[in-house]
């Protein structure tokens, strides 16, 4: 008498034999393989013009409708040092074209941002500044920080101030003491990246409620 | 007879890595004083007019950063070449103050940097005290053709600074304040707050 696992196993060779399993399970593989292809192809089809809508939505969603044009840094009266002003403020025109936040970019005096219509003016102050050594950093390791502590303003032409953060740069361990501008700078630009600036027609309305309220 | 056997090998293995540290600090110092002789070789008393040697740290249009090249002044332009590139140029009569620094660097750069870190025994630090150098920075303030505000920053050996501003200034370059902010030193650990 067989029992039942022998009769199964008897059942499972008889399917799953070497020649049953070829000639039938060819066609199976060929046609899997097509409705696979088919499912690819309709995967391309569909997902990559809705990815491609998604991304350029993402794009006009994100970018703000404003140019700005950065100000000279304001050293205020902290004794900073002419190079370090003049680093923060090429730092902060680099990294603010690396972040692709604004429409344009103006560096300050330049006369083609004045037909722009929807400009912001970047201010900086200087408000804490400690000089600092390379070489006490490098012999001490936990003395010798140089420290900035800014004030950005982003201002409309009309004196509206849109957006107001303070923004710390400083290297405590590696690098050169000009090396806190670059931070200060790459700090200053991802916030302005993260903070929401209102839309252009909601200021103006703002400015005239103002107008009228006077 | 266990017992002494033990510590002479552990006398042998301690003297050896002490021997390695030694031979790390060795070589760190050796190379340290390789450039600083490479730099004092290469600080040479500026003859006015002639190419300085320089590094441009940031700023000036149409130069990489940190790029070492010349910087001259060459007709009514000042001009800084690196090697097998165009030359960047500024007109002197855009030039809206210039300013002088000198300030601490430590030599050796990256690869140093990290020979330092590993050394055992915190050689890295002893070899800090002696790698650095003073050297002059240059900022140079100037407008572009439309206007547009450009600072430019050179790392110069010391002492060519101002002669090279005083070039500068002779060939029609304008400084707004020649006393107040010629020549600004550093200060370390001297905390500024503007309240």
């Amino acid at each position: 008498m067989k029992t039942n696992r022998e009769t199964s196993v008897a059942a499972t060779n008889a399917t799953f034999g070497l020649h049953a399993f070829h000639r039938p399970n060819r066609q199976r593989a060929a046609l899997a393989a097509l409705v696979l292809l088919l499912g690819a192809l309709q995967l391309q089809l569909f997902v990559s013009p809705a990815l491609a809508e998604s991304s350029t939505v993402g794009k006009r969603g994100g970018a703000q409708p404003w140019s700005v044009q950065v100000d000279r840094v304001d050293p205020g009266d902290v004794g900073l040092e002419p190079s370090f002003g003049a680093a923060i403020y090429e730092n902060l025109l680099e990294e603010l074209a690396n972040t692709e936040h604004f429409k344009r970019l103006f560096r300050s005096g330049d006369r083609n941002a004045h037909d722009v219509p929807s400009l912001l003016i970047l201010k900086t102050t200087v408000q804490k500044y400690t000089p600092g050594s390379e070489t006490r950093r490098a012999v001490t390791t936990v003395n010798g920080a140089t420290k900035l502590n800014v004030r950005i303003q982003l201002v409309t032409r009309e004196g509206h101030v849109v957006l107001e953060k303070v923004v710390d740069g400083n290297v405590r361990f590696f690098g050169d003491n000009l090396r806190a501008t670059h931070n200060l700078a790459h700090n200053a630009a991802v916030t302005l990246k993260r903070s929401a600036l209102p839309e252009q027609a909601d200021l103006v309305h703002e400015q005239e409620t103002g107008k009228m309220s006077k | 007879m266990n017992r002494n056997s033990i510590p002479s090998r552990q006398t042998s293995v301690t003297s050896r890595q002490v021997g390695r540290g030694l031979a790390c600090l060795t070589l760190l110092l050796s190379l340290c004083e390789g450039a600083i002789c490479q730099i004092q070789s290469e600080a040479q008393s500026p003859v006015p007019g002639a190419a300085n040697h320089v590094t441009h740290v940031l700023g000036f249009e149409g130069a990489r950063h940190n790029a070492t090249g010349d910087l001259k002044i060459q007709g009514d332009a000042v001009q800084f070449q690196r090697d097998g590139s165009p030359t960047a140029q500024v007109n002197i009569s855009s030039i809206q103050d210039i300013f002088v620094e000198d300030e601490d660097k430590q030599v050796g750069g990256t690869a140093m940097t990290l020979g330092k870190t590993a050394a055992p025994y915190g050689g890295g630090r002893v070899v800090s005290l002696f790698a650095h150098k003073k050297y002059d920075f240059l900022t140079v303030e100037y407008l572009d053709n439309s206007g547009g505000f450009h600072g430019a920053i050179f790392q110069l050996n010391k002492g060519q600074g101002q002669a090279f501003k005083k070039d500068l200034v002779a060939h029609g370059a304008h400084i707004s304040s020649p006393d107040d902010r010629a020549t600004t030193q550093s200060t370390p650990e001297v905390k500024h707050e503007n309240k």
